[in-house]
């Protein structure tokens, strides 16, 4: 294109669009970079001086946070509690989602409504009885209990993503499977399937990072501590007025690191996922 | 993709093609009793998992938190007695509770405005740009994706009264005189915790409006600027009518959210100092789980919830106009 463009429509931003971008790009990106440092800054200078930048080098913070801080437990926990919920959204999603798109049954539209009546209520509208009813089904405390309420928040979203995806194909594929001999189960695992996993690891990606985000739900029902992730190790760190910055940082960061690695590997299905809600209607 | 044989269909008429199968009927045609059947076994299987987890652990306790309203249960009496409208009776009496909803109103608007006008900002100052476009998208959108507890850990020490990054800020600026314990100050903590909060969404803001401008008629753009308009005329003539739809609907989200607020308080001031950053989810998890108040609490929850549904109707209706305009277009 050799017409001449003028101020926005250039691609290359101007001196004066470049600094106030990069400016609000540090401003942005500051108190993530304010963990890093105080995380790696010896405990002698962090107690002198706080919230220096990168005034000191050493690891001890990471392995106080690690050892005494019980990060380590903590990070195993998000991932117990993660991992598996995740897994049930994704599969439950996918097979929902499919049902609605394309498969004629009894009872769909009932089983519609029931299963994206989720999307309209929030987690607070139920939060306090769900309490009472986990602890008379003794699932307070349970890695299997809270990670079923887990994969409910999520799979009104999952289960509406995924339909879109399966709507999406043409219907040819189907009559042409079913002409070839395929059955109903085949065709969906073995054709429809394969054809949205982009969709269907879009979601994962989203809803990892939602569950391991979660603050709420393992605060209510985790009330024994015996798996505590880490949004509620930290919480409660800070809790324990006794703040020791330098291995709060370091458990700081131990909290976020899987989140910013996450997103800034698969940034566009983590963004699809936030922004689907959004503009698709 | 996998690939699959091409089918000669049309796909206009689904059922052009498929008169060999027998057992057709108006509507799914080229299906048989068989396929049918088959179709309706599958999918009630492969709903049931679903509607099975959506009943016992979202629906039932919906049902259940309706039912708590209207009775005043203490969370061990198994025939809790009923107090028909009491609770919300009650409600409408508390000062504490107009005080949380005094604070969440000032949340809602200043937590709305503030990533609108700068997430809007943000995407007018990139929008164009090639050169680090990505670079700038994921740096942007990078605290929304951060566990809310951990920024408020991190803001925390942002706001600490000595030797914070705030006021050694002010500090070097010369406004000493402005220099405080920010969270711990009645007057500013839910400034502060706003603040916050502004941060975490403005990306979110940002990235939605972006990829509207992305969509933009340039050439009208240019036919505005060939005809003298100025780049603010422009903005408000040609631009911004053109994102409105999505605008609208990124203001009805971001409201939406802020009804319900309550990690980031909760983890940065839990509430206070002196109630000043109370606010109904606060005051509702307060009530519920540490005063033992458990219907009063509930009655709270549900509050929050129904407020929000007037914006939540408002928000469908500019999402299924949008998909519209979108198809047909």
């Amino acid at each position: 294109m050799s017409r001449p463009r003028r101020g926005h429509a250039s691609g290359r931003p101007g001196v004066g669009r470049t600094l106030a971008l990069g400016l609000l790009a540090l401003i942005t990106v500051f108190p993530v970079i304010l963990v890093v440092s105080t995380t790696l800054k010896s405990n002698q200078d962090v107690r002198a001086n706080p919230f220096g930048l990168f005034s000191s080098f050493s690891l001890e913070n990471l392995e106080t946070a690690w050892t005494v801080g019980n990060f380590d437990d903590y990070l195993l926990n998000s991932i117990l509690l993660c991992v598996p919920s995740t897994l049930i959204v994704v599969v439950l999603s996918t097979m929902a989602g499919y049902a609605f798109a394309r498969l004629p049954f009894p009872g769909r539209t009932v089983a519609f409504y029931v299963v994206v009546f989720g999307l309209l209520v929030p987690f607070f509208a139920y939060m306090v009885p769900l309490y009472f009813q986990m602890r008379s089904m003794g699932l307070l405390d349970s890695l299997l209990g809270v990670n079923l309420v887990l994969a409910t928040t999520q799979l009104s979203f999952g289960a509406w993503f995924m339909r879109a995806f399966f709507s999406d194909l043409p219907g040819e594929l189907e009559q042409a499977a079913r002409m070839d001999g395929a059955s109903e189960w085949q065709l969906f695992l073995r054709i429809m399937v394969p054809l949205v996993t982009s969709g269907m690891g879009a979601l994962a990606v989203f809803t990892f990072l939602q569950q391991w985000n979660n603050f709420l739900v393992p605060l209510l029902y985790m009330p024994g501590g015996e798996y505590r992730p880490l949004t509620l190790g930290l919480y409660l760190f800070i809790g324990g007025r006794s703040v020791d910055i330098g291995p709060l940082a370091a458990g700081t960061l131990i909290t976020i690191l899987p989140v910013v690695v996450l997103y800034v590997v698969l940034q566009r299905q983590v963004t699809q996922g936030f922004l689907s809600g959004a503009v698709k209607g | 993709m996998t690939a699959t044989p091409a089918p000669t269909v049309t796909a206009t008429l689904p059922s052009a093609g498929t008169s060999r199968r027998r057992g057709r009927r108006p509507g799914r045609a080229g299906v048989s009793g068989a396929t049918r059947r088959q179709q309706a076994r599958l999918g009630v299987l492969l709903v049931a998992p679903a509607v099975a987890l959506m009943l016992v652990f979202l629906v039932f306790p919906v049902l259940n938190s309706v039912y708590y309203v209207f009775v005043d249960f203490d969370g061990l009496d198994t025939t809790p007695p009923w107090v028909g409208l009491g609770n919300l009776t009650e409600l409408a009496q508390d000062s504490q509770m107009w005080a949380a909803a005094r604070n969440n109103l000032i949340w809602i608007v200043v937590g709305t405005i503030g990533p609108l006008v700068l997430g809007l900002g943000l995407a007018l100052l990139l929008w164009g740009v090639r050169r680090g476009s990505t670079f700038y998208r994921v740096v942007f959108f990078l605290p929304y994706v951060l566990p809310q507890v951990a920024v408020g850990v991190v803001w925390g020490w942002i706001y600490a009264p000595t030797r914070g990054w705030l006021n050694r800020g002010l500090e070097a600026v010369g406004l000493d005189g402005l220099t405080r314990g920010w969270l711990g100050d009645p007057s500013t903590a839910l400034y502060a915790v706003l603040g916050t909060a502004v941060w975490t969404a403005t990306g979110f803001v940002f990235v939605i409006i972006l990829s509207a401008l992305r969509n933009v008629d340039n050439q009208q753009v240019e036919a505005a600027t060939l005809d003298g308009a100025g780049y603010l005329q422009r903005l408000r003539h040609v631009v911004l009518p053109q994102i409105m739809p999505v605008f609208l609907m990124v203001t009805a989200l971001t409201l939406i959210g802020g009804f319900a607020v309550f990690d980031i308080i909760f983890v940065m001031t839990g509430g206070g100092p002196a109630n000043a950053t109370e606010v109904l989810g606060t005051y509702a998890y307060s009530n519920a789980f540490q005063l033992s108040r458990i219907s009063y609490g509930t009655t709270l929850a549900l509050v929050v919830t129904a407020l929000a549904v007037p914006v939540a109707v408002w928000l469908d209706r500019l999402q299924r106009r949008a998909s519209i305009e979108e198809r047909g277009a």
